[in-house]
């Protein structure tokens, strides 16, 4: 089922659209012929448990990966990786801290830039501004295999910012990181898509960070889109209030539009009962019948 | 700029060596000592190949030796950059032609390969041994670390794994040392190796790399022909494999 909301733009001028993209490794199907849009400006979270499917489709989008099938269209051309213009406006940073781990931090900054055609004073200027935004202006002669975890996340992400894109792929952001540190990456992960005006496409396992983050998000699970929309919309879709009934060696769940109706199934029944509003969790147990938590 | 792409990946990998430019240079100073000992004053003490010393007849032989092994060193570096590191993402990531990474990464086995030339320099003072660094000589020796960086990024880009690697290593590359007139000459040896290094580029470029730096000898030009041609052909295949490669 996949949410009409899902293959909208959201109200916002389409940025990426994808359609039918499908990649297979030999006999293993990574992606199957998903189908989404996302709005320009829009903060995009793609939820999925591991092996469903989120980096392949990053690898695709991004042009490191061939699809089998589908096509990609951003701002409403087609995505040819040897056109050159369109990767100017892709930042990526991959799941995988890929740094040079012997040059500095702002070395590593000065090769993305080079890469990426910059040179002189304005490349400099945007070093220092881009190390400044991840608050590693005090670590920028440390060699990158020096920094923590935390500080590596984010220089690997102040780099992807360095040829100030228009859309910034993420792939598990937050992964390895305290929830400390998480909750600030997602502030710093806000303040990209709101100062930065930049459209965020993020993948995440953590139902949690989708829930917190991001305006819509979607699901996959085996390499399918299981369901889309925002995150009232997947609570809305599944029944706002649940009921947690506690059968002799399980829970169960049984979903309701409204406290009332909740309420009144409750009377029902003489088990142990728990009433709550649903979390995206539980639309995601409901709609896959597992749990995603690590 | 159209080579922003070239020049960014040249100056990577050399900030990185860099680094560790001391470490490089003392370990490409140790194996052709070694060579230079056992062979040269071990089995080949006095005698007399082709009309010179066989010192004379050495040196040049581990010059174009050591600085093809650091040429094509590149391979496992970019090698771990590709699978381990993943570094390599970036390039494939960067608004450039494909190409340009080929060219940046073959200046950098260039560059890697002039380390051994000046240690064999000092090799050859240090024996009394007169060799004639000529624009020929250099001429011969840039094509000669082109096929071979060549060569290593080609190998880089069809390994799936590092172990791989070494198997490339163990077939073609210590071979190509031994049978290629690094040590003694080709046409001492008997038939069947002769034909075998008659398929390896080190045999033209030992041959080419010797003339030039011995002042006696003289010059097979067709062996530029040659070696360009060997050029061209990696440089073509290099390409078609980094079009089709992914992450
Ligand atoms: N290079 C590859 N070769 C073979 N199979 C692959 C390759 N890359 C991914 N796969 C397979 O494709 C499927 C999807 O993998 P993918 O890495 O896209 O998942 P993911 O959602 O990113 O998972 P995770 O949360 O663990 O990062 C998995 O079954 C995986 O084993
Ligand atoms: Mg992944």
């Amino acid at each position: 089922m996949i949410c009409a909301e899902a293959i909208s733009c959201n109200g916002r001028p389409c940025e990426i659209e994808v359609q039918g993209l499908t990649r297979r490794f030999g006999k293993t199907l990574a992606v199957d012929s998903i189908d989404f849009r996302v709005g320009r400006g829009e903060l995009f979270a793609f939820l999925g448990p591991n092996g469903a499917g989120k980096t392949t489709t990053i690898n695709m989008l991004t042009g490191l990966l061939k699809p089998d099938a589908g096509e990609v269209r951003y701002q409403g051309e087609r995505f040819d990786p040897h056109r050159l213009a369109v990767k100017r406006l892709i930042g990526v940073v991959p799941q995988h801290n890929n740094l040079d781990r012997e040059l500095t931090a702002a070395e590593n900054l000065l090769i993305h830039g080079r890469l990426f055609g910059m040179s002189g004073k304005g490349l400099q200027q945007r070093i220092g501004s881009c190390l400044e935004f991840a608050d590693l202006t005090a670590k920028r002669d440390t060699p990158a295999g020096k920094l923590s975890g935390g500080m590596k996340r984010k220089l690997v992400i102040a780099r992807a910012l360095l040829h100030q894109p228009e859309i910034l792929f993420l792939d598990e952001p937050t992964v390895g990181l305290d929830p400390h540190s998480r909750r600030k990456m997602w502030a710093f992960l806000r303040r990209i898509n709101q100062q930065q005006q930049c459209t965020v496409f993020l993948t995440t396992h953590y139902i949690e960070e989708a829930e917190a983050l991001a305006d819509r998000v979607l699901i996959i699970d085996q390499a399918k889109i299981i369901a889309g929309g925002t995150p009232e919309q997947l609570k809305r879709s599944a029944g706002n209030y649940v009921l947690d009934i506690y059968r002799e060696d399980e829970v169960q769940n049984e979903f309701f539009a409204d406290r009332p109706a909740a309420l009144q199934r409750l009377e029902q029944l003489d088990t142990s009962v728990r009433i709550r509003e649903t979390t995206l969790e539980d639309v995601f147990l409901q709609l896959t019948g597992k749990r995603i938590a690590p | 700029m159209i080579l922003h792409g070239v020049r960014a990946i040249y100056l990577r990998e050399t900030l990185i060596l860099r680094r560790k430019l001391v470490k490089t240079l003392l370990a490409s100073a140790v194996s052709p000592a070694l060579f230079l000992l056992a062979f040269g004053y071990g089995v080949g003490r006095g005698a007399q190949v082709g009309g010179v010393d066989y010192l004379a007849f050495l040196l040049p032989g581990l010059l174009t030796m050591s600085s093809m092994n650091q040429a094509y060193s590149i391979a496992t570096e970019i090698n771990i950059s590709r699978f381990y590191f993943k570094v390599f993402e970036e390039y494939l990531l960067a608004p450039l032609h494909r190409w340009q990474i080929i060219i940046g990464e073959t200046c950098y086995g260039i560059t890697r390969g002039l380390i051994p030339v000046v240690i064999i320099g000092i090799y050859s003072l240090l024996c009394g041994v007169n060799l004639q660094f000529s624009p020929l000589f250099l001429l011969a020796l840039l094509l000669h670390l082109a096929i071979f960086a060549l060569l290593g990024f080609i190998a880089a880009m069809i390994v799936k794994s590092h172990s791989d690697q070494a198997t490339i290593n163990a077939f073609l590359i210590t071979p190509m040392m031994f049978l290629s007139g690094t040590f003694f000459p080709v046409e001492q040896m008997p038939l069947a190796i002769r034909a075998v290094a008659s398929i390896f580029p080190l045999t033209y470029s030992t041959q080419l790399i010797r003339a030039t730096l011995t002042p006696e000898a003289t010059v097979d030009y067709a062996l530029f022909a040659v070696l360009g041609g060997i050029l061209i052909i990696l440089f073509l295949m290099a390409k078609r494999i980094v079009a089709k490669v992914e992450i």
